[in-house]
């Protein structure tokens, strides 16, 4: 049966290759195909949690390595479900748009992928197939080919390379340290190992890659802008299930390698209460209906991290938060897949995801209200819910640690409950613009199909199923995923109806209410031409990606730029240099002989003085004389030629003999040379 | 086999491709058929003796006591000569079709067949010495394929690549010298080199100047500006020779002077070591950061080739076991990436004549195969699991942490942040093809894709590409083995 667990990840990546071939006839097939066998991965995972639940397989040759059991077997059940429901929706979603096959195709290889990362068994599985999902998943986002989601898509794959690439890095760390890579084996090796600040080191690469995919502050940046312009069924399973992935990866740091370290904790405790705060911010300001939900995902995920890092800090009594984190992340994937199917649903009939366009647009449509309303009251914390429970879970184990902690955590505490209830007020103020209003978007008529209404009735039932069974359901599919972050089971069975956990819900509630009447119904609703407009007074130029991110990377660019161009002159340089200097002492070596020239010449070789010529050539100049009077020229030409002629043999024989003189005194003196050296060597 | 069989894939290549320079011109179909069948003999042998490896070494001449011309085959020779025996037939292949409208071929195949005979030498030869006879033969073969087509440019690139390589080669000579002259020529895993006292800093010293003489065609910086500029060179070539052979034979030097002559025991943990690490990190580098920066098809690929054999030479002087089979696999596997690479650059060159990144908008669609191939062996490249790429770097860096100096931990960062850079420029370019911007309307149409021929030899590269990097367990197994570490 161990093979079984091997082909829940081989089976979609066989399908795509058949959805391809089938694609290339005809492309309308295609989802269908995908629809196929999405739904048989889904059967396969639920076949293998009843016969090879707990079970491992290594696969020889490979060096892959899987397990099916606790957080395994459940993420890889609710990847395959959440990848069903949305590839029933994608069929009526993708009436005619280009490119089904290729979004088809790559939708089975990153569910073969996402299924590989959830179900690996040791570190190096998790990060092979957790790049096959980065790379295969950017197709969805540039899905459409627009100049937004080309645009998104370059910084979807930016950061996911560099945080797939410093994720590597730690890998590496770790295996230095450690020597294994298996989760299960990674605590007692680290143990074995010395504690150092190679550990931390190693940790918090892992933590840039895995938080890189999961969206967490600092490195969200590609989340906003990568989830809205993906199709929508895309989007809830980049939003619902690829950002686990990443806190999966967080998940096993936390409770295989610094299992209960508090330095790590609050690390993530910091980055994760930003995360919360500024995603539920961001989705408050938002004008457009998968942008809203898209910050909310990003908040959402800083809930889960918060809980994530009280599972560190709380040690031993971390059931609560560990309970608590798993049902959360659960209830968010169960959510956004919602959530994003409604906006899927709205976006085929509507053509527009802007809030002002949609308004009324879901009036007399009581079907994909209650959908909507289901999720909007799970992602909002309303009891009755699957979004209560998990909540509610952490916030007590916040509230539990603040009761050792003191007024640091209780700040936290209170970030919590805002963002909660801003969470409440933007889910309102998307319930009430699309559902409640009357405006431009009403009377649109939308037929669903019958595949579509069932992705969506079949995405939210379990988010009420969970709600309302919390102790015969949820807590056992929690306490069985807690080994993964080394959670404790609950001592004593917990009372969620009980005064103290629904207070925490009403202070949230009651904020959501002050923010919505107080702040969104009266400072972001503008009259515009006699009508009132939601308006967005955030500048999406203001954002860490322009202010920070950008100009460090131009920065770099730049630098590397400018490193290369000196590198590339330096052999030029270092040439020229080495000329320049061969040529100063080729010139001094010359200018030494001469030297010795010039000094023989000034001294030994001296000029002599000039002999007067006509002195000396009186017979040439007789016999000239005697020519001019024999020819009677009048000038004495002849005489003057003469003398002229024989002034140039002289001076030349002069120098003749000046130059001769000067070699034959040098030979003498290489002669010396040689004769004083063989008297001297020999 | 006997030894001497050794001799055949050397001589029988070179003797029949200077032959095959003879066959006129108008007969191109029979003269390919005969440098096909050369080349593949020659393979054939080179695997039938790397399967049934001769014990003895062939002597050939005996100089001196010291200075002999011998032939052997070890596990390193079987490497490489296994690499070059392989992917010598296919881009013999790739060329038949990439070269079928070119006049005066002739001179073409017949140095590209001697190149494989020099290139087995290289990887034969039992001594330095012999190896450095084979290495400068080297050169003067593929001189004539870089000048091929003889414009001015080509021209100018030839002089610049005799110009380095044989410089490059006088550095080494010094030390070539040097090894004899104690003794140690003769190659032997671990190393032969006994010093006296006070030749330490002299060794080092000749040691830096072989490794920067052979780093040379190895394109370490700053010896790398041939590379580039030898990328003029017909694809084939380009290919072949300045991804493959002669720069892997440059490395290969380069590891062999490292293991095999000097020893690590005498270099491990010296200013020479600190020094060559250096260059290499600065080279990885240079070169990603210079790719990164091109936008020049085919350049981006060569500066490419300039960061990637430094990883291989990075691997090596690390003087570990680990290392050394480290930048072994790299360099099979980077071998197989890059000549995946430079085809369908040059498929891309032949069909649509566009040599820029930014003429290439939507080009995915149109030559669907050649792009599926490029795009697979860019994700190897960039080291992107479960393809080969990432095995290599895997080794690399877990040889480097491994090894826990800090130069090796910087290099490994460094290896991380080009691996970084590598997704950057090898990524943009497929992102280019298939997701093109739909304003900018490029004309390309009319454009087929690659021939049968072509695109074979892209499939096999492709292929080896994904099956390497599957079942890279057996085959770093397989070569740790034929290493002997």
């Amino acid at each position: 049966m161990n093979m079984l667990i091997f082909s829940l990840v081989l089976l979609p990546f066989a399908a795509a290759f058949l959805c391809r071939a089938v694609g290339r006839k005809n492309e309308e097939n295609c989802a269908a195909v995908s629809t196929v066998f999405c739904a048989l991965t889904l059967a396969l995972s639920v076949i293998c949690a009843f016969f090879a639940y707990g079970e491992g397989v290594k696969i020889p040759m490979l060096g892959f390595s899987f397990s099916f059991g606790g957080f395994h077997a459940v993420y890889g059940i609710v990847s395959a479900f959440m990848w069903t429901a949305s590839a029933l929706l994608s069929h009526q979603y993708f009436k005619g748009h280009h490119n089904k096959g290729r979004y088809n195709f790559f939708l089975l290889l990153t569910l073969g992928a996402t299924m590989g990362v959830f179900l690996s068994a040791d570190l190096l599985t998790t990060f092979v197939f957790f790049e096959i999902m980065s790379f295969t998943s950017y197709v969805w986002v540039v899905q459409e080919q627009t100049d937004e989601a080309l645009a998104a898509g370059k910084t979807y794959i930016t950061i996911a390379a560099l945080g797939g690439m410093v994720a590597l890095m730690g890998l590496f760390l770790l295996y230095s340290i450690t020597g294994t890579l298996e989760i299960d084996a990674l605590y007692e090796a680290v143990g074995a190992a010395d504690k150092s600040a190679k550990l931390y080191v190693c940790a918090f690469c892992l933590l840039f890659g895995f938080g890189a995919k999961a969206g967490m502050f600092p490195l969200h940046i590609w989340l906003p802008k990568a989830h809205p312009v993906a199709p929508a069924p895309a989007s809830a399973l980049l939003s619902g299930v690829l950002t686990k992935a990443g806190v999966f990866g967080i998940l096993v740091i936390t409770g295989h390698i610094l299992r209960e370290d508090k330095i790590w904790g609050y690390t993530l405790l910091a980055l994760a209460a930003v995360t919360m705060v500024l995603g539920a911010v961001l989705a408050v300001f938002s004008v457009n209906l998968k942008r809203t939900l898209a910050c909310s995902s990003l908040s959402q995920i800083g809930f889960i991290l918060t809980g994530v890092s009280m599972i560190t800090l709380l040690g031993e009594e971390n059931a609560l938060a560990a309970n608590g984190t798993f049902l959360y992340m659960i209830n968010h994937s169960l959510v956004k897949l919602v959530l994003f199917l409604c906006a899927g649903a709205i976006y085929m009939s509507a053509h527009t995801l802007d809030l002002n366009k949609l308004r009324g647009f879901g009036r007399g449509k009581p079907f994909l209200a209650v959908i909507f309303l289901v999720g909007a009251c799970s992602l909002a914390g309303i009891p009755g819910t699957c979004g209560y429970i998990s909540k509610t879970l952490v916030h007590e184990s916040i509230v539990e640690y603040a009761h050792h902690a003191g007024t640091l955590i209780t700040a936290v505490e209170w970030l919590f409950l805002f963002s909660g209830g801003l969470t409440a007020a933007y889910m309102t103020k998307l319930f009430v613009a699309i559902f409640i209003e009357k405006g431009n978007g009403e009377g649109k008529k939308m037929k669903l199909s019958l595949a579509s209404k069932l992705a969506l009735a079949f995405s939210a039932v379990p988010i009420v199923i969970l709600g309302i069974l919390p102790h015969a359901l949820s807590e056992k599919i929690t306490e069985t995923m807690l080994p993964l972050a080394n959670g404790h089971a609950f001592h004593h069975a917990v009372e969620y109806l009980s005064w103290v956990n629904l207070k925490g819900v009403l202070i949230s509630l009651s904020i959501g209410v002050l923010v919505y009447f107080g702040f969104i119904r009266t400072l972001l609703i503008k009259k515009k031409d006699g009508r009132k407009t939601y308006i967005c007074p955030w500048n999406d130029k203001i954002s860490i990606e322009n202010l920070v991110y950008v100009p460090v990377y131009k920065a770099i660019v730049t630098a590397l730029g400018a490193l290369i161009s000196f590198l590339d002159k330096l052999p030029e340089h270092l040439i020229g240099a080495g000329m320049f200097a061969l040529s100063v002492i080729c010139r001094a070596a010359d200018n030494v002989t001469d030297f010795f020239a010039l000094l023989l010449r000034k001294s030994v070789l001296r000029d002599t003085k000039e002999i007067q010529v006509h002195h000396k050539h009186r017979a040439a100049y007789a016999v000239g004389s005697v020519l001019d009077k024999l020819t009677s020229s009048e000038e004495h030409t002849h005489a003057k030629k003469f003398s002229r002629v024989m002034e140039t043999v002289s001076h030349t024989t002069s120098r003749i003999f000046g130059n001769f003189s000067f070699a034959l005194l040098m030979a003498c003196l290489g002669i010396c040379t040689i004769l004083l050296l063989l008297i001297f060597v020999f | 086999m006997n030894e001497i069989f050794l001799l055949f894939p050397v001589l029988f290549p070179i003797a029949f491709g200077a032959l095959s320079y003879f066959i006129p011109a108008r007969k191109r179909s029979m003269r390919n058929a005969f440098i096909l069948a050369v080349l593949l003999l020659s393979a054939v042998c080179v695997w039938m003796l790397a399967i049934k490896s001769p014990e003895e070494k062939l002597m050939l001449i005996q100089f001196t006591k010291q200075i002999s011309f011998a032939l052997s085959l070890d596990g390193a020779g079987k490497i490489f000569s296994c690499l070059a025996a392989t992917l010598w037939p296919v881009t013999a292949i790739y060329a038949f079709e990439y070269m079928a409208h070119d006049e005066k071929t002739n001179t073409f195949y017949a140095f590209f067949t001697m190149a494989f005979g020099a290139v087995m030498g290289v990887a034969f030869a039992s001594d330095i010495v012999t190896m450095y006879l084979f290495y400068e033969l080297l050169t003067l073969f593929t001189i004539p394929l870089v000048m091929y087509g003889a414009e001015e440019k080509n021209i100018a690139a030839a002089k610049k690549y005799m110009l380095y390589s044989f410089g490059g080669a006088a550095f080494a000579f010094t030390a070539v010298v040097f090894l004899v002259s104690k003794d140690a020529a003769v190659f032997t895993l671990g190393g032969s080199l006994s010093l006296g006292t006070g030749e330490q800093e002299t060794a080092l010293l000749l040691f830096l100047f072989a490794f920067f003489g052979f780093g040379v065609k190895g394109a370490i910086f700053p010896f790398h500006g041939w590379l580039p500029a030898a990328s003029v060179a017909p694809t084939p070539v380009t290919a072949l020779l300045h991804a493959v052979a002669v720069v892997k034979a440059g490395v290969f030097a380069v590891i062999r002077l490292i293991y095999y002559s000097y020893g690590t025991d005498v270099l491990s943990g010296t200013w020479a070591q600190a020094l060559a690490m250096i260059f290499a990190i600065i080279t990885i580098l240079y070169g990603s950061s210079k790719a990164f920066k091109q936008t020049h098809f085919k350049r981006r690929m060569a500066y490419s080739t300039v960061a990637n054999l430094s990883y291989i030479i990075f691997a090596a002087t690390l003087m570990t076991d680990a290392g050394l089979a480290a930048s072994f696999v790299h360099l099979v596997f980077h071998s197989v990436i890059k000549i995946c690479l430079f085809f369908a650059v040059g498929a891309v060159l032949h069909h649509t004549g566009k040599e820029y990144i930014r003429e290439l908008d939507g080009i995915g669609q149109k030559m669907p195969a050649t792009f599926a191939f490029f795009t697979v062996a860019a994700l190897s490249l960039v080291g992107i699991p479960p393809l080969c790429g990432f095995v290599s770097k895997w080794l690399i860096a877990e040889g480097a942490l491994s090894h826990g100096s800090p130069l090796a931990l910087i290099g490994a960062a460094v290896l991380m942040i080009s691996a970084f850079l590598t997704a950057m420029y090898a990524l943009s370019v497929c992102i280019k093809a298939y997701f093109p911007d739909k304003e900018k309307a490029t004309d390309l149409d009319g454009v087929r894709d690659a021939g049968v021929l072509m695109k074979s030899a892209m499939l096999v590269c492709a292929l080896a590409c994904v099956l390497l990097g599957i079942f890279s367990g057996s085959f770093i197994e397989i070569i740790t083995k034929a290493v002997g570490i």
